[in-house]
């Protein structure tokens, strides 16, 4: 009996720590199966990292791709504008040739008019009368204002292919030198100039000497009707824009016709009014807008003109 | 006409004193009519290339019999002109040491920049713009005359 408890007892023992043992291996298994959820959740995250980087991937090449197209294009527009800037110098070659040829060829033939017409002015002087003198004299003149013209012109054309210098100009003792160099030539006249403190400006030198030359020329020619002249050279400041003026008291214009001002051959005077071929001012206009600024005009008739010009304040 | 005349005579008899380069029939003759009236109409010859000019003063071509006479004391050189242009012309005398000390003056139509600018560049004696003027064209070709043979020294004959 003894035996057989003892042997129950046993196998109770056993049966106790086999359980034990299965609860224990149950643990196991339960923390297998945890241990297993945390390695699928793991990998899943993992395979959710790697579509997030092939999306990533992807999203890359295709901004790649677009910047392979937009340098393909930037490469394309850089040899149109290369073919554009290519074209454009065999266009100014060829407007140079022209101008070259007009120079050339255009004025010998007036040349030869203006001499013969002399020639014959002076051997066959008795042997024409005076109405057909008078129309020699015509020719001669005629053939010079052709030849100043052509000048003109030339010098127009050539001013829009000119390479522009860059330089701080004393305006102020530019405008006085013109002034002072104009008057010479008309010194019977009287003229009250007047000339406000200027400040410098930047541009090239012989270029804006030439835009004085030729409005302090206008307002000079355009006050010769008038027993005093006046003329004023300022400068006035509005906002962020300052511009130099020249002012007259001259014959003025209409300003319905402002628009024809700086037109080139433009004029708004007869030439028997007022001489000159409508260059200057266009001229004017084309010096100061390759330099970055603007022209503009007020007048009235009999009343004088105003014109004003803004520059560049800093180097280009 | 008056071209022929002075073709008449052989070069070998006249005194050269400048030798005009001109094309243009017109210019030539409105030059010489100049030359006239200053008194140097006989010591002019007229070639009207660059070719020529160049066989004239190289004493080459059809200019071969003047080697040894003695050269002009001034070249008139036009730039436009057939055959070689002005301005290599000019760059043929200036670097040729027999002929390099004759002065050369530009005589053209234009006062076109660059042509200035290569002129010097090249080694040219002065730049005369022909004035469409008759009087003014008489004028300078008047001071010229004066100023080159007359007033200016040059280092030979």
């Amino acid at each position: 009996m003894e035996t057989i408890l003892e042997a129950t007892n046993e196998i109770f023992i056993g049966v106790e720590a086999k359980k034990g043992y299965n609860s224990a291996i149950l643990n196991i298994l339960d923390d297998f199966v945890i241990e297993k959820e945390r390695l699928q959740q793991l990998q899943r995250a993992s395979l959710n990292l790697l579509d997030d980087m092939y999306e990533e991937r992807i999203g890359l090449e295709r901004t790649q791709r677009a910047i392979m197209n937009i340098l393909e294009d930037i490469e394309a527009e850089q040899q149109r504008a290369k073919r554009s800037q290519q074209l454009l110098e065999a266009a100014n070659k060829e407007l140079e040739a022209f101008c070259y040829s007009v120079s050339h060829d255009l004025q010998a033939p007036l040349r030869a008019i203006n001499g013969f017409a002399q020639v014959v002015v002076e051997d066959y002087a008795s042997k024409i009368d005076p109405e057909g003198q008078r129309y020699l004299r015509l020719i001669q003149e005629n053939s010079q204002l052709m030849g100043k013209l052509i000048q003109d012109l030339l010098g127009f054309s050539r001013l829009g292919r000119q390479q522009l210098s860059s330089t701080e100009i004393d305006m102020e003792k530019m405008a006085k030198e013109v002034f002072d160099d104009l008057k010479l030539h008309m010194l019977d006249r009287t003229i009250q100039f007047q000339i406000d403190p200027l400040p410098w400006a930047f541009g090239d030198p012989a270029m804006i000497h030439q835009v004085f030359v030729n409005l302090l020329s206008n307002a000079l020619k355009f006050t010769a009707i008038r027993d005093v002249a006046m003329i004023e050279i300022g400068f006035r400041q509005e906002g962020d824009e300052g511009f130099y003026f020249v002012k007259d008291n001259g014959a003025g214009f209409d300003m319905r016709y402002v628009d024809k001002l700086f037109g080139v051959f433009q004029r708004l005077h007869t030439t028997e009014e007022f001489e000159g071929n409508g260059i200057g001012l266009a001229l004017v206009k084309r010096i100061v807008t390759r330099h970055g600024g603007r022209i503009w005009a007020e007048g009235a008739v009999d009343k004088g003109a105003c014109f004003y010009f803004v520059l560049p304040k800093e180097m280009r | 006409m008056e071209n022929q005349t002075l073709e008449d005579q052989s070069l070998e008899n006249r005194t050269i004193e400048i030798l005009l380069v001109e094309d243009n029939a017109s210019d030539i003759e409105l030059a010489l009519r100049a030359f006239k009236k200053n008194n140097i109409y006989n010591k002019v010859h007229i070639v009207k290339d660059g070719a020529a000019a160049l066989d004239y003063l190289c004493r080459t071509g059809p200019y071969a019999a003047l080697q040894g006479y003695p050269q002009p004391k001034l070249i008139l050189l036009d730039l436009k002109l057939p055959k070689i242009h002005g301005l290599e012309v000019l760059r043929k005398i200036k670097s040729d040491e027999r002929i390099k000390i004759i002065p050369v003056v530009i005589l053209t139509t234009s006062k076109e920049e660059q042509d200035l600018i290569e002129s010097y560049k090249l080694g040219v004696n002065s730049y005369i713009v022909k004035p469409i003027e008759f009087d003014n064209f008489i004028k300078v070709m008047s001071e010229l005359g004066l100023y080159w043979l007359l007033l200016n020294k040059l280092p030979y004959k």
